[in-house]
This record gives structure tokens, C-alpha cells and sequence, in this order.
């Protein structure tokens, strides 16, 4: 009888927990995943906003030929090649506007393929 | 005959000459360089926001051998290219006064958009600002002609 009111306890507080703390991630800490895609000329998304002092991790994958990604204002240097991806972990220490564009000559496209990062405060 | 019609085929004839390649006289040669250094190519007084270091180097040699080798090598002064010596009006060695008295803003602007007729095509685009800007510290900085060789493209 103990046993099955213990069992009882144990069930109310996982299911509790379930609901009342935030999910766990896995991988990087606590990082939240972006997924980039670049193919000539552009990434999708071309936009994305970050926290400042949130960890992320990045994963950019090229579609096609090889590509890059370069935002010296956030430290990013990413280069990958067509079909693979490449993952880079960051936490944004400044908020701001940056831009990034492509690190990897890719045609002639390659001078306007840019992205945008917003990092909020 | 009509009077018109030997006028007609000389002035053919001399257009049809007048397209041939040949090398421009010294004096054509001059004008045009005056004109080119002190009419045609704007920003003379922008200056080249990316600092000179061995990374900005690293980064326009590695800018200008994705793009610009083909017609000037990878030296900047058309070692192993094999029609540099053929090209009218004549391609300049990067290296050489000509082009080296062009202020930074001025190389900016002639990689943004080209010179016509001279062949060099406009990069705005193709190339982003910085990579551009490293290209005008790498021909600031260029090796010494054939110290690196001829471009694969044309070794093949």
C-alpha cells in the first residue's frame, strides 16, 4: 500500500515538472538551434534575431556549390560545402544590427548574398 | 559611278581597319591615361576603411585569385596569362605607375565599374565591399612579377 501511494507521489510530481519547467535541450548546452540554408544568391532565412547573452548554435548548409558565411561584428566564419553543413556555437555579446554575407566565392551573385542579424538586448 | 560610293567604301575600309587590335602611339596613350586618372574614374578621396594587416592581405589576395587572376595572374601583372601582351587597348601591369598613382578610392571604383573599353568589367555585385577593399590592399602590396606562378587555368 506504501508502495503503490509513493508510485502515486513520484507520478504527480514528473508530471508536474513536465508542466511547470521548461523543456530540456539537448546537444550545446542550452542552445537554441538555427538552421540556414545558402544556395546561389541568398540564405533562408535571410533574417534572423538573437538574444544578446543567449546561447545559440548556428548550422549552415550549402544547397549547391560551396558557400560561407561572415559576420566579423558577431564572430562568425563559417564555410561549407555543397550538401554539407557546418555547425558553430556563439552567444551574442553585444546587441545591434549585423550583417553577414558570404565567405566562399560562389558566382556572380556572390557580392549581394548577404543576411541579416538583429541581436536584441 | 555614283560620287558617294568611293567615299563610302574608304570610310568602310578605315572602320574595318580601325577595328583591327593594334598598340595604341604614345600620345594616344598618354591622353588617355590623363583622362582616365583625372576625368573618367570618380572617388578620388574615399580611403580604404579596412586597415592594412596580414589578414586584410590573406583575404585580398585570396579575393583576387577567385576573380581577377584570369586576366591579370596572380601577380597582378599578367604573368602567364597568355593574352595579356594582346589585348588593345593594352591591359597594364597592376604594378606599374599607371595604375599605382590611382588613389584607393580610385582602384574601388575602377574594380566596382570597370573602365570602358578597356575590357576590365564592372564587380559591383559580384565581389561584396570588403573583399573589394582587400583586393586594393593586395595590389598595394603585390609580389614580384612571376614569383608565384601562372594561374592553373592556364596550366592545364
Amino acid at each position: 500500500m506504501k508502495f503503490k501511494a509513493l508510485i502515486s507521489i513520484m507520478d504527480v510530481l514528473v508530471i508536474t515538472a513536465t508542466l511547470v519547467l521548461p523543456p530540456h535541450s539537448s546537444g550545446q548546452g542550452s542552445s537554441q538551434r538555427i538552421e540556414i540554408v545558402a544556395k546561389r544568391f541568398d540564405y533562408t532565412p535571410n533574417d534572423v534575431t538573437l538574444k544578446k547573452g543567449v546561447p545559440v548554435l548556428l548550422v549552415l548548409t550549402s544547397k549547391d556549390v560551396e558557400h560561407g558565411l561572415k559576420v566579423p561584428g558577431l564572430n562568425i566564419l563559417l564555410k561549407v560545402k555543397k550538401g554539407e553543413s557546418k555547425e558553430l556555437a556563439l552567444t551574442p555579446s553585444q546587441a545591434g544590427t549585423f550583417t553577414g554575407q558570404c565567405a566562399v566565392f560562389c558566382g556572380n551573385g556572390h557580392g549581394s548574398m548577404k543576411m541579416t542579424f538583429h541581436v536584441t538586448e | 559611278m555614283h560620287p558617294s560610293i568611293p567615299i563610302a567604301l574608304v570610310g568602310a575600309a578605315f572602320l574595318v581597319c580601325g577595328c583591327k587590335v593594334s598598340k595604341p602611339g604614345v600620345l594616344e596613350t598618354r591622353v588617355v591615361v590623363a583622362t582616365k586618372h583625372h576625368i573618367i574614374v570618380g572617388n578620388k578621396s574615399q580611403t580604404n576603411p579596412l586597415p592594412y594587416n596580414q589578414d586584410n592581405l590573406i583575404a585580398g589576395k585570396e579575393a583576387f585569385g577567385h576573380y581577377c587572376v584570369a586576366c591579370h595572374g596572380l601577380d597582378g601583372q599578367g604573368t602567364g596569362v597568355p593574352f595579356a601582351a594582346a589585348m588593345s587597348p593594352p591591359m597594364p601591369s597592376l604594378a606599374s605607375p599607371e595604375v599605382q598613382t590611382y588613389t584607393d578610392g580610385q582602384l574601388k571604383w575602377v574594380i566596382d565599374n570597370g573602365i570602358w573599353p578597356s575590357g576590365m568589367p564592372a564587380s559591383k555585385g559580384i565581389l561584396n565591399d570588403d573583399e573589394i577593399w582587400s583586393i586594393v590592399i593586395y595590389l598595394r602590396h603585390l609580389p614580384s612579377a612571376g614569383s608565384l606562378g601562372e594561374p592553373e587555368m592556364y596550366s592545364h
